[in-house]
């Protein structure tokens, strides 16, 4: 064993955490000095550890909430564009299979459904939804329409439901609409108040 | 630090959460809000910075919430997500404020013998540096795992640890010791 030299401030660290040398080891026992380092090393982490935690001086909540909510009106849009998509492609289904120049009356019918969705999407988007500030009141109403729009999205993008249950697809479009349409009523009537 | 919420418990939250249910997200929020704060105080500047890691770390759990498999504790996640949050702003504030890569404690000023408590020492360490300490002593994150975590060499974070005990060592005098 050497004597030559002590343990570095690295190598007494790796033994401390358990990764030391045979080297280390064997100087450590032997050098009081080292051993004396390596116990202080020890208290020091120990020390550390039972430092006291902080608390936030601010309640951060509803910012993140906030946010969160932004998020999510995000990927309903980006849900959204592929029920477009699915749509477009159940559409052309339909009208390729039914070799009619003639449109059915049920089709009319979920053409205009998806149509109003389409218009009301667009309105609302054109109301920057994401940068306007709402009241407590305004925000559970909306938090609330847009957890019902998501359900209505989840079940649209779900294609087991255009093929088991054509006739509701109509009517889940009805509602997308009829939804975004109180959106739009929640947004104007604030942009109103605010004079934006 | 344990994991302040049972795995069971953690896992229920998080699908909630990921479904759209904002008070399951609050709940996570509430659990974990002091540990973040906490970690993001020890890895920023300021208080002001730390507060910024803290909505910065949720907002990105909030988009995050599909990786999380249930597997390990969730707050090894959601802890890898506030360090990297608090060492990114660190790099995005290197880059426009260049500062060397060794630290800048005055020679001088290092070689005066000091009576500081642990707290004020810690403070008084270059940010690399402290990161580097409580990442490692306090957080139990590996050498490897840090490098990678502050875009570094393994050898530079075991060098960083051993420069900055022996900095707290000259610092803390005999404190260290009682």
């Amino acid at each position: 064993m050497s004597e030559e030299r002590h343990g570095s401030g690295e190598e007494l660290l790796a033994l401390r955490d358990g990764e030391g040398s045979a080297w280390t080891r064997e100087h450590v026992a032997a050098c009081a000095a080292c051993a004396a380092e390596l116990e202080r090393l020890e208290q020091v982490r120990a020390r550390l550890r039972a430092l006291p935690t902080f608390t936030p001086p601010r309640d951060v909540w509803p910012a993140v909430l906030q946010g969160a909510r932004a998020e999510r009106r995000r990927s309903r849009i980006s849900a959204w564009s592929g029920v477009v998509a699915a749509a477009a492609v159940v559409v052309l289904a339909f009208t390729v299979l039914r070799h009619s120049s003639a449109v059915a009356p049920e089709d009319a019918a979920l053409q205009q459904a998806m149509a109003e969705s389409a218009a009301m999407e667009q309105m609302f988007q054109s109301l920057h939804p994401d940068r306007r500030a709402l009241s407590g009141q305004a925000a559970g109403v909306v938090a609330d329409l847009e957890d019902q729009l998501a359900q209505v999205d989840a079940a649209l993008n779900d294609t087991t439901t255009w093929r088991s249950d054509p006739e509701r697809v109509a009517g889940l479009w009805k509602q997308r609409a009829g939804l975004l349409s109180a959106l739009v009523d929640v947004h104007q009537t604030r942009a109103t108040v605010a004079g934006l | 630090m344990a994991d302040t919420l049972p795995l069971a418990e953690a896992k229920s939250l998080v699908a909630r959460a990921r479904a759209g249910d904002f008070s399951a997200l609050e709940q996570l929020y509430r659990a974990y809000e002091r540990p973040v704060y906490t970690l993001a105080r020890r890895l920023t500047r300021n208080a002001e910075d730390a507060e910024d890691v803290l909505q910065d770390t949720f907002l990105e759990v909030c988009r995050s919430l599909k990786q999380w498999r249930g597997e390990g504790n969730l707050w090894g996640w959601i802890r890898t997500i506030a360090a990297s949050k608090a060492l990114m702003r660190y790099r995005r504030e290197k880059l426009r404020q260049w500062e060397p890569l060794e630290d800048n404690v005055p020679r001088q000023a290092e070689d005066v013998p000091l009576q500081m408590d642990l707290e004020a020492a810690m403070e008084r360490l270059p940010e690399r540096s402290r990161a580097v300490v409580w990442l490692h002593d306090v957080e139990g994150y590996t050498h490897e795992e840090i490098a990678e975590l502050m875009g570094m060499t393994t050898s530079f974070s075991k060098s960083q640890l051993a420069r900055a005990h022996d900095r707290l060592r000259r610092w803390l005098g005999a404190g260290a010791e009682a």
